[in-house]
């Protein structure tokens, strides 16, 4: 009797955004996103993105075509993940040039 | 005699009735006391050829000034020490019963399990529409993984490892295992939607789903935690603890892997588990 109740609440559309193909080109525009941060980097960054994360003009390009292919949540949770990256990777090299202060 | 009048009345109800009672036995105590003691000294001093007859009355003067009650003074240290040796006795006895003489303990552990007992009665539906009990996988090998269709990078990590495990397992060893999806968001992956999914990854996996408060039952009989997290209008990630329980045909949970293991590590894992029950 729950079986019957399930089917009929149950619609039968499917979200085709996080099928294997959708997640493969929402995977490699973050990763053309994070690499054109990466080659930027020394450039001042003046845009903002998700959670505090800023990126210079010049990737903005790249950073359309990211929020477009990836679902809004999940384009968050990538841009925090690298945010922790980031700073893990500036604490361990900061550490090294205040050595013998 | 008058003790145990004195006991009965006092238990039944402190009265008037009970302390006049006790009045006088006192009263009688102190006499019985006072006369022996008189007795004792005037045999003391006959013996020893003295007659202080000065020290008679003076007898009779301290023993109105003894405290009316000198052995109630002794119950509450006594049955507080009572009490502590009680418990003494208690904790021993229990340690002896409990205590498993060296070498026999193996005959005490139930079946190859030692942990907390996880897992449960459920009743869900598969990507097909039909209902699965727990009564439906008796028999077989199971790898259960709680996971979601929307998650961004463990989730399709996590059942491609599923995935590749069954395949090695398949075909380098032959041993048959039952790879289980339970979906922990149900209100977005409907049967339709797990079917589409698990597909790409390996047709083997029985994707479950099922309404929300007998998915929340046996994440709770499982011991898997899940969340909603980040909100979006419509869009939200499920923060959940990402632990593949491997099952026994008896239905009982004998391991549980986490995210850090990869494929070959889980294989190998498994395979020691099913050999371990066979041999």
């Amino acid at each position: 009797m729950a079986l019957e109740a399930y089917a009929s609440q149950s619609s039968d559309s499917i979200h085709t955004d996080v099928l294997s193909q959708a997640r493969l080109a929402c995977y490699k525009a973050r990763d053309a996103f994070y690499a054109c941060l990466e080659k930027e980097s020394n450039k001042k960054p003046t845009e903002s993105a998700y959670v505090g994360l800023l990126y210079p003009a010049e990737c903005k390009k790249t950073r359309e075509a990211y929020v477009n292919q990836c679902r809004p949540t999940w384009v968050k949770h990538f841009d925090r993940q690298y945010c922790a990256k980031k700073r893990v990777q500036r604490l361990l090299d900061d550490n090294e040039s205040r050595r013998g202060v | 005699m008058p003790l145990a009048r004195f006991l009965l009345s006092s238990l039944k109800n402190r009265s008037e009735e009970s302390l006049h009672i006790y009045k006088r036995f006192v009263a009688s105590e102190r006499y019985y006391a006072c006369c022996t003691r008189f007795g004792a000294s005037k045999r003391f001093y006959s013996s020893s050829g003295r007659s202080t007859r000065n020290n008679t009355p003076s007898l009779r003067l301290p023993e109105q000034s003894v405290p009316p009650s000198p052995w109630r003074s002794f119950i509450i240290p006594g049955s507080v020490i009572a009490g502590i040796g009680g418990l003494v006795f208690f904790i021993h006895y229990n340690d002896e019963k409990r205590a498993i003489p060296k070498g026999q303990g193996a005959k005490f552990e139930r079946s190859a399990i030692q942990g907390p007992i996880i897992g449960g009665p459920f009743s869900l539906i598969n990507t097909e529409g039909q209902l699965v009990t727990e009564h439906n996988l008796l028999g077989n090998w199971i790898l259960i993984y709680f996971g979601y269709t929307s998650s961004p990078d463990v989730g399709p990590a996590e059942v491609q490892k599923m995935a590749k495990s069954v395949e090695i397992l398949e075909s380098k060893q032959n041993l048959k295992i039952l790879p289980i999806f339970v979906t922990i968001d149900p209100q977005r992956d409907t049967p339709a939607q797990l079917r589409a999914y698990l597909r790409e990854f390996d047709s083997r996996i029985v994707g479950l789903t099922g309404s929300v408060t007998a998915v929340r039952q046996m994440a709770q009989e499982y011991r898997v935690f899940f969340k909603k997290v980040d909100e979006e209008g419509d869009d939200y990630l499920v923060d959940s603890s990402h632990n593949m329980y491997l099952i026994n045909p008896n239905m009982e949970v004998v391991r549980c892997f986490g995210v850090e293991y990869s494929a070959e590590e889980l294989t190998e894992a498994i395979i020691k588990e099913m050999k371990k029950t066979e041999t």
